[in-house]
């Protein structure tokens, strides 16, 4: 991909992304072995996090980590768009994706718990580019509940895209 | 016990890990879902070009989520309001996280920390005489570029047989706010 061809995504990214809403929900479904899985990644032992499953366990803040992701790949990656008339996807190549930043606010939010099935829905922030690099940055505003309606973490994802990639 | 008549300004709170291998990575990529291949296969991650597998950035954040669950002792004292983190630098298979939260202000029973994850990447270790006798990761596949020397991110330092040579930069600054419940 040529120079002038990535600006011109980049500028139709930027005009046509920005605020705009990721069409569906995806649905994840909370299962104590992967919570367990989890948390021991980083070593966690406390039983809060860890212990068995008739106890009842809660997940560790860091598995915030596992639905983003699931946000980012089914709704973002899925995305299409109509660029002069052809349908493309928002990534041309996930080789290219790096993760610029992330934000998790838990203000309000209840304990994910086994059992729980998330609803995450998500739309587009600030869309830019930097222009030395011409790395595309876009904010994506994630609501993650659970089947009760209730907020479980509204992460800030901030997608960085090397050039070649969008 | 943790309480807000504890908590000074400028207090700070640390964590450190330096077990990131390929086989850790690959558990992480399983139990979080992102199978996102830069992560897991030298193969594909040399093909996008960048020389080698490269840890999730959101592997290396969990490790500031754990710092503030150790610090209320798993909610114990307190709850953990929010996190906000730039990520900026990668990380690699055998580099140290030392992961720092300041605290900044106090308000009410709340606590803003700045937080700045630093990576420390082993390149080689030389002796007296510039030879090397060990080589990291880093070394052998290239890891440290021109920009990181002109940034002077490059040091050195005295170890047991030689000379280490070592990156050392900020992956992942940004801030945090904790509610204490005393």
């Amino acid at each position: 991909m040529d120079n002038a061809e990535i600006k011109k995504n980049a500028d139709f990214l930027i005009k046509n992304l920005g605020g705009k809403e990721i069409p569906g929900t995806a649905k994840v479904s909370i299962r104590y072995k992967t919570l367990v899985s989890f948390a021991e990644i980083y070593g966690i032992t406390d039983p809060k996090y860890v212990g068995p499953e008739e106890n009842g366990i809660v997940a560790c803040h860091a598995f915030a980590n596992h639905f983003t992701i699931k946000a980012l790949y089914k709704l973002l990656l899925g995305m299409k768009l109509v660029q002069d008339g052809v349908e493309r996807p928002f990534m041309l190549n996930v080789g290219k994706l790096l993760h610029g930043g992330q934000k998790y606010d838990w203000e309000g939010c209840v304990d994910v718990k086994p059992g729980d099935k998330l609803s995450i829905t998500a739309k587009f922030g600030k869309v830019w580019v930097i222009e030395k690099t011409m790395v595309l940055f876009s904010e994506i505003e994630v609501l993650v509940k659970n089947q009760d309606d209730e907020l479980v973490c509204k992460p800030l994802i901030t997608a960085a895209v090397r050039p070649g990639g969008y | 016990m943790v309480k807000i008549s504890d908590i000074k300004v400028g207090q700070v709170i640390k964590n450190e890990f330096s077990q990131i291998t390929r086989e850790l990575l690959r558990e992480y990529a399983k139990a979080s879902g992102d199978t996102n291949p830069i992560h897991t296969s030298d193969e594909v991650a040399i093909k996008a070009g960048l020389k080698g597998i490269i840890a999730h950035g959101l592997f290396s954040f969990g490790f500031i989520s754990k710092l503030f669950e150790d610090f209320l002792n798993q909610e114990e004292y307190g709850k953990l309001i929010d996190i906000d983190i730039e990520m900026r630098g990668m990380v690699r298979c055998g580099d140290t996280l030392v992961t720092e939260a300041t605290v900044t202000k106090i308000e009410g029973k709340r606590v803003f920390f700045d937080v700045k994850q630093t990576t420390f990447t082993n390149v080689d270790i030389k002796d007296k005489n510039g030879k090397i006798l060990k080589q990291f990761e880093a070394g052998e596949r290239g890891y440290i570029s021109e920009k990181d020397i002109e940034r002077k991110l490059v040091k050195t330092k005295e170890v047991d047989g030689g000379t280490l040579t070592y990156r050392e930069r900020v992956s992942m600054p940004g801030t945090a706010i904790i509610e204490l419940y005393n």
